[in-house]
């Protein structure tokens, strides 16, 4: 289910993690490995002119710049690339979500990796998802698997898989995503649903109502569709989403937290606040993926 | 001297002469080249014979020197006014200068020439309208950068980009299979937000052919997206040529004639063979005055007019909302100050300055929005018209002259600017990289999705 992984990376410490997760699957499941670097986004003309990702200074791009960029990705990712014998590197210029789509179409890739952020410009952007991941996430064809803290990486295989539903269309991608993962890779599945009372004033009977209709509602969604499928319970919760997500992922000791990621804002500077998918990637001690579309599930 | 391998007077027609080109690093071993590049002043001179009209030699000749154009000229006002800056100098010392000397003029003086034209120059065309006389100065630069180009004399990014015009037909290296690609990319993307969009490629007798600039689908195919989005959501039977889809004219810029004239017949013979009932292009200014203004002369159009009507995007959004296929949600239009980004070449090359201020009526809350001074034909170029943007030899002239649009729009207070035209952006977008006066600029499409009353059952609601 993991043939192809695209490992979109900067190159820089906030990947590595991200990285690390990219090759241990690999390495687990046999996937082909594609580091995909985008060395700059065009400025002038045929986009031979870029303003590099990490310095953001102005570069042209030739052969040489190009092979010293493969060789410092190389040098970067040296551990990871001993012993894993399906992965290549692939550098482009462009805007980064476009090429990491189109990358991730043309290849028809099963699942794209990256960090939350690039961890650059740390003071505006830090505890924040950048805007590539959000486009990324939101136009995927198939899952997306980001990794924010470093003790989020993954050690020893997916075990246990947290999938969230707030019940929106994208979320029943998420669930056939999290139902086949656990299914494959023999997991324990826990289906949660966080009430959300943020803000609101609302009286205990009324909370309490909710949470009766929100497991019957997951029991009628979800469980007709698992089929022999036992390993799984269901937990309802009240409160901020992403808060409960993240206390219910650290107490069942999760390894793999599964939500849809949707908005349809367009702008993904005013998207970045409230999302409960971004929150949980800040904040979860594993994997979060995010699927939104059918067609990798 | 012989001809350089890069730099010479023949025009880049293969695939792999255009990446010998490209590779050369910033152009050095081409402007080495052009030391020592010959200047063949028979050909000059025999060319100037044949395509020097009445117009240009009046105005050579009529040119009374009286200065009323220096102060016409963003490029004298930002440069000190230097007497080297003022646009009837900076054209009778090297157009007139080789007509003087029947052609018979150096590598140096050509070299000069080169800057002169490239840098000096952004063909806006303001200058003629102060003129007492009439003179274009922008008209005549950019003849003599087709005799430039003709000699070899073209800065190495205009070369390529001519080049690969003639190898691609577009200003960037995408094949007609990467558009088509792009195009279903694009419709895939979309279609779930906005269900039954689609991105129809080739269709017979549509309402509109839609037709844009090659950056587009190379770097941000999302321009494609919105406009499909906006045909949708008025209703609009339109569709997308596989081949002459690609509306810019880099040529234009160089001074290769030959090829605007291949673009363009390029777009026309998609048109004759889709026949839509009109045509539309991107949000761009040098794409339409390529392929509308000036266009059907290349082509040799007796009526001096595209195949079929052939609209500016600016137009077509406005009728959209006049006649409220497109409607706009009062609550959600633009309250803050913003200014508007006159495009020199749909605005002062066609008149079209009315037609977006009425798009402004619809999207903007009265009283937000602030004119630039001078606006409408007498607004200033963006900086970077006329090839400007592009040349990494010119940079620095370019960014100074970036000054006179960062003025005009601090002078409006506003921190928003909408420039519908992909060069004016891209000027925009260099100037707040270069100055940070902290402000944010966009095309109207975007803008325009972002305040859409939406009707029913038209958009998924998550």
């Amino acid at each position: 289910m993991f043939k192809k992984i695209l490992l979109a990376t900067t190159g820089s410490p906030a990947s590595f993690g991200a990285a690390r997760v990219a090759f241990d699957m690999a390495k687990r499941y046999g996937s082909e490995v594609t580091i995909f670097h985008v060395v700059g986004v065009p400025t002038k003309a045929f986009s031979h002119v870029v303003n590099d990702v990490r310095t953001g200074e102005e570069v042209e791009i030739d052969e040489e710049y190009l092979a010293w960029v493969e060789e410092e990705l190389k040098t970067t990712f040296a551990k990871q690339f001993e012993g894993a014998d399906n992965a290549k590197i692939v550098l482009t210029t462009g805007v980064p979500a476009r090429e990491i789509l189109r990358e991730a179409r043309k290849a028809d890739s099963d699942l794209v990796v990256m960090a939350a952020s690039s961890g650059e410009n740390a003071s505006f952007h830090k505890g924040y998802p950048g805007s590539t991941l959000q486009k990324v996430a939101k136009a995927a064809r198939c899952p997306v698997l980001s990794v924010h803290r470093e003790s989020a990486s993954y050690w020893g295989g997916f075990s246990n898989i947290l999938f969230g539903t707030d019940f929106s269309k994208q979320a029943e991608s998420a669930f056939k995503f999290a139902l086949s993962t656990a299914r494959e890779l023999d997991c324990d599945l826990t289906i949660f649903h966080a009430l959300d009372i943020s803000g609101k004033v609302l009286d205990q009977n009324e909370i309490e109502e909710n949470l009766i209709i929100a497991r019957k509602r997951i029991r009628e969604a979800y469980v007709p569709l698992m089929g022999d499928f036992k390993n799984y319970d269901i937990e309802v919760w009240e409160g901020t989403p992403y808060v409960e997500i993240v206390k219910l992922a650290r107490e069942k000791s999760v390894d793999l937290v599964c939500l849809a990621h949707h908005t349809n804002e367009l702008d993904p500077e005013r998207a970045r606040i409230g999302s409960t998918v971004e929150q949980v990637i800040l904040r979860a001690n594993c994997p979060v993926v995010s699927v939104s579309k059918p067609d990798k599930v | 001297m012989p001809q350089g391998e890069l730099c010479n007077r023949q025009p880049i027609v293969t695939d792999e002469q255009l990446k010998l080109t490209l590779s050369d690093k910033s152009g050095k071993k081409y402007y080495a080249e052009m030391l020592e590049l010959d200047v063949d002043t028979n050909a000059l001179w025999a060319t100037i014979q044949k395509t020097m009209k009445a117009r240009l030699k009046t105005w050579l000749e009529i040119c009374a020197h009286c200065g009323m154009c220096a102060d016409s000229c963003f490029l004298y006002q930002v440069n000190d006014c230097v007497p080297e800056q003022v646009p009837s100098y900076k054209i009778q010392s090297t157009l007139g200068h080789i007509v003087k000397k029947k052609g018979q003029v150096d590598n140096e003086f050509m070299r000069h020439c080169m800057k002169v034209a490239w840098s000096q120059c952004t063909c806006c065309n303001r200058c003629g309208m102060y003129c007492p006389h009439g003179i274009d100065m922008g008209v005549m630069f950019s003849y003599l950068r087709g005799l430039l180009y003709s000699q070899g004399f073209v800065p190495w990014e205009l070369k390529i980009g001519s080049g690969m015009h003639r190898v691609y037909r577009a200003q960037m290296d995408v094949t007609t299979e990467d558009w088509v690609e792009t195009c279903e990319w694009m419709a895939e993307e979309t279609e779930e937000e906005w269900p039954g969009l689609t991105i129809p490629v080739d269709k017979q007798d549509a309402e509109i052919m839609y037709t844009c600039n090659a950056r587009e689908p190379k770097h941000y195919p999302e321009d494609l997206a919105e406009a499909a989005v906006l045909f949708h959501v008025a209703g609009t039977n339109w569709t997308v040529p596989s081949e002459g889809w690609e509306q810019t004219s880099l040529s234009m810029f160089a001074g290769d004639w030959e090829c605007c004239k291949d673009n363009v017949n390029h777009v026309y013979d998609a048109i004759e063979r889709l026949n839509p009932a009109r045509v539309t292009g991107t949000e761009c200014g040098h794409a339409h005055r390529a392929t509308v203004i000036e266009g059907p002369y290349w082509a040799g159009r007796e009526d001096g007019l595209p195949p079929k009507p052939y609209i500016h995007y600016v137009e077509w959004l406005a009728e959209a909302l006049r006649e409220g296929k497109l409607k706009i949600d009062p609550a959600k239009r633009i309250k803050e100050p913003v200014t508007l980004q006159d495009s020199c070449n749909y605005v002062r090359n066609q008149g079209l300055k009315d037609v977006t201020r009425e798009i402004i009526s619809y999207i903007v809350e009265p009283g937000y929005f602030v004119e630039m001074a001078p606006n409408k034909e007498h607004n200033y170029c963006c900086g970077g018209g006329g090839g400007f943007n592009g040349i990494g030899m010119y940079r620095e002239q370019r960014n100074v002259a970036l000054r006179k649009k960062m003025d005009q729009i601090l002078d409006t207070g506003c921190k928003l600017v909408i420039a519908p035209c992909h060069n004016c952006w891209d000027a925009i977008r260099d100037l707040e990289e270069e100055y940070e006066i902290g402000i944010r600029w966009s095309f109207l499409k975007p803008l325009i999705i972002g305040m859409l009353d939406i009707p029913e059952g038209m958009r998924v609601e998550w």
